[in-house]
């Protein structure tokens, strides 16, 4: 007995020991502190999004802290320059699950006295810690949790960076509009959408934005996610005559029916994605050169680092330090310290009111962000009215940027060129 | 009453010194002066999990520990519960302790459903059952978007902060006299439930069922009460959550791990006692939040880490839970009294 209870507290105070130099690193402070909680998944499932993000927000408080010849708000100087102090990210960690996002929001505002929270990449740990935020009257920006309804709460310091669901669709629609004023015979719209919560929201935003464009839709095609045989499917949209297929897919059924239309020799004008399933790793790899000119929305796109000089001076400062390229949703996290920051340099001050005042304010310039957004400025929810979706298509396997045309990577290809002449 | 037992005529019941009143009363004391005591909201924040957690330990101990149907499924209950008080408040407005107690009816009418096929199996083949359970009923709140709101999940309005409301907006104070109250409520009826006929009975069938059967009980019947119950009282600790987190949906609400984790509390514990889950809860929980804490979010995945060696330690050195070391103590002290005093 008294040997088992030896090893037990051997390895307590081992356990210990480790805890002990993890926080060790954590401590130093000499001038004054502006303290900005962040609450992501550091542990569990979604680790890996939480330390990415972490590790690029650290970042973008090394370039406010520090100086950068960058063109963005207080890289130039030193901290922020309005309250003569540095900028100090202090990280919590969700595990991904709202009870715990809940605790780290109250022990961030409560025990670290942080003057504003970021964070928590799942809708589902953004909503309890934003409640948290919203009872204490603590600034909350939620860098990229995209569930529409967190910015219909009514909440009052709440913020949101990322467009949401219907903005993409949006999207999609201006981009038809600006092709069509090329020129260029946009035809007929069909719509084909998995049949469940996601795919019929976009098709009922899709029906209400193609009367308000003066756009046709001439047929619509809903078919259950589990789908294995599509024929019929795609029968439907070729004898309707459809030039533009606006398709809402996850991956497998993305797949299916990309070989179908090419089985059966279907060749719309163009066929444009709502993210899912064709910006998934697995779309490009899984159909090879199948996957070409297929249009889609993202909200980032890798492409935007050798086409917008700001994105590539940030990426190449990141690959520097952790040997790879910026990538999904690491942008956004980067985008919220920097817009963060500058509110509380304009407030002047840590007090709650005086942020919000001048979160509200914000009129972030476009230039400076590494989003391919017009800049940052929200509505009375708290929604950032310029968070713009690009569109991308599948040139030679890669996906490029053709819509904004002005940040556009590679010249859009419209009409696709028929099954038969592709090489 | 004439039958009822002496408590003398009664062996003394496993675990039964930490039932006495000077272990019970330093420890409601304690537990009563905790929010003045430590003032930080992670400490608060932390002791809210492990009364909550003690009290669905306790629950599932019922069904679990006591009558000795394993469940894994516990978080389908958990999620009824909190389901049914939030929708009822937000569509009709009807007040959360009403709504806690519609969730309870609610849950021990779907125990008593699944039940049915469920019983007719037993021992590990029961417990598969109940995960089945547990992720068909999940994925019945996912795909039912006009009831549950589906995937999108359930935001609790903000209300003025009361104990009427069930709902504090700057203190958790609140929150933890609740669920303390709850928790206590619930320790005192299983104290009872052990030295009452009911008790007998579910130890009857756990130990054997046919004997049990045999003797005139009707085990299939009693099996059904000690699940109704448990799922009942589930039920009444998902609504505390659900006014606590004020969030919903079915991936992080109902999902196998909360049925681990509630099984897991009451098995570490020491199953089928009083106290087990209290222990449980109040060693896997903290364990849990304070290398969270102290580690924050540099640690990166040291925290499960440690969490997970704590429990692989405490099952290979006391296999019975925490509980089985009590008892371990309380045999070797009487012999020792009674070694000394034979002549």
């Amino acid at each position: 007995m008294s040997g088992r209870y030896g090893l037990f507290v051997m390895v307590l105070l081992l356990a210990a020991a480790l805890v002990a130099t993890a926080c060790a690193g954590q401590k130093a402070e000499e001038k004054k502190i502006v303290k900005v909680g962040v609450i992501y998944p550091m542990t569990g499932d979604l680790a890996a999004v939480g330390n990415d993000h972490k590790a690029i927000m650290e970042l973008a408080q090394e370039i406010i802290n520090g100086e950068y010849d960058l063109n963005i708000p207080l890289a130039k100087t030193r901290g922020l320059p309005n309250l003569k102090a540095e900028l100090q990210l202090v990280f919590g960690d969700s595990q991904g699950k709202p009870e715990i996002a809940r605790s780290e929001a109250e022990r961030l505002i409560n025990e670290e006295k942080v003057v504003a929270l970021l964070g928590a990449y799942a809708s589902s740990s953004t909503a309890p810690a934003s409640q948290v935020a919203e009872r204490y009257g603590i600034p909350f920006m939620t860098p990229e949790s995209t569930r529409a309804d967190l910015t219909e709460r009514g909440f009052k310091w709440f913020f949101r960076n990322i467009p949401y669901d219907r903005m993409a669709v949006e999207s999609q629609f201006k981009f038809l509009a600006a092709v069509r004023d090329k020129g260029i015979n946009v035809g007929n719209l069909g719509l084909l959408y998995e049949n469940s919560l996601w795919g019929q929201g976009a098709a009922q935003e899709q029906r209400g934005l193609a009367a308000k464009y003066g756009f046709t839709i001439v047929v619509e095609v809903a078919y259950p996610k589990e789908i294995t045989d599509v024929t019929s499917e795609v029968l439907k949209l070729k004898a309707a005559k459809v030039d533009t297929v606006l398709s809402t897919n996850y991956i497998n059924d993305a797949i299916l029916f990309m070989k179908a239309f090419k089985e059966q020799d279907f060749t719309p004008g163009a066929i444009i994605g709502l993210e899912g399933g064709m910006v998934a790793k697995e779309f490009i790899p899984s159909l090879g050169k199948d996957a070409g000119y297929v249009l889609t929305t993202a909200t980032w796109s890798p492409a935007l680092i050798e086409t917008k000089p700001i994105v590539g001076k940030i990426n190449a400062m990141y690959k520097e330090k952790h040997g790879k390229n910026i990538s999904a949703y690491q942008p956004h996290a980067f985008t919220a310290v920097m817009v963060m920051a500058d509110a509380i340099n304009r407030a002047g001050s840590t007090e709650p009111e005086a942020i919000l005042k001048a979160l509200k304010a914000t009129d972030y310039p476009g230039e400076s962000l590494i989003m391919p957004w017009k800049g940052v400025k929200y509505d009375e929810k708290g929604q950032n009215i310029y968070g713009d979706v690009p569109i991308l298509q599948i040139l030679d396997g890669k996906y490029e940027v053709v819509f904004p045309f002005e940040l556009a990577s590679k010249q859009l290809v419209w009409p696709a060129p028929p099954w038969s002449e592709r090489k | 009453m004439t039958r009822k037992p002496t408590k003398e005529t009664l062996p003394a019941l496993p675990g039964s010194s930490l039932l006495k009143p000077g272990f019970l009363v330093p420890l409601l004391a304690f537990v009563v002066a905790f929010p003045w005591v430590f003032q930080r909201s992670t400490f608060q924040n932390t002791a809210i999990l492990v009364l909550l957690y003690a009290f669905l330990g306790q629950a599932w101990n019922i069904l679990g520990g006591y009558a000795g149907q394993v469940s894994f499924g516990h978080a389908v209950f958990f999620g009824i519960g909190a389901y049914t008080s939030s929708l009822l408040l937000i569509n009709t407005g009807l007040n959360p302790w009403l709504g806690m107690l519609v969730g309870a009816a609610v849950a021990a009418t779907v125990a008593a459903v699944i039940g049915i096929p469920a019983f007719r199996l037993t021992g590990h083949f029961f417990l598969m059952a109940t995960v089945g359970f547990g992720e068909i009923i999940r994925t019945l709140f996912v795909n039912l978007p006009e009831v549950t709101r589906g995937a999108q999940g359930v935001f609790l309005p903000l209300l003025e902060s009361s104990i009427k409301n069930l709902m504090f907006r700057q203190s958790n104070t609140g929150y933890y006299y609740i669920i303390l109250v709850m928790t206590v409520a619930l320790f005192a009826g299983t104290a009872w439930l052990e030295r009452s006929k009911l008790g007998y009975y579910f130890k009857a069938i756990k130990e054997d069922w046919e004997a049990a059967e045999a003797l005139g009980v009707n085990a299939t019947r009693y099996k059904f009460i000690a699940l109704a119950i448990s799922a009942a009282l589930t039920a009444m600790g998902g609504t505390f959550y659900a006014q606590w987190v004020l969030y919903l949906d079915p991936y992080s609400t109902m999902p196998l791990m909360v049925s681990v984790q509630i099984a897991l509390v009451a098995i570490l514990g020491g199953v089928g006692t009083v106290m087990g889950p209290f222990l449980g809860a109040a060693l896997l929980l903290p364990v849990s939040e304070v290398i969270r804490v102290a580690v924050g979010g540099g640690g990166r995945g040291i925290s499960p880490m440690i969490y997970g060696l704590a429990i692989i330690l405490i099952s290979v050195w006391q296999p019975n839970g925490i509980m089985g070391w009590v008892q371990a103590r309380e045999r070797r002290a009487p012999q020792d009294q009674t070694g000394g005093a034979e002549p």
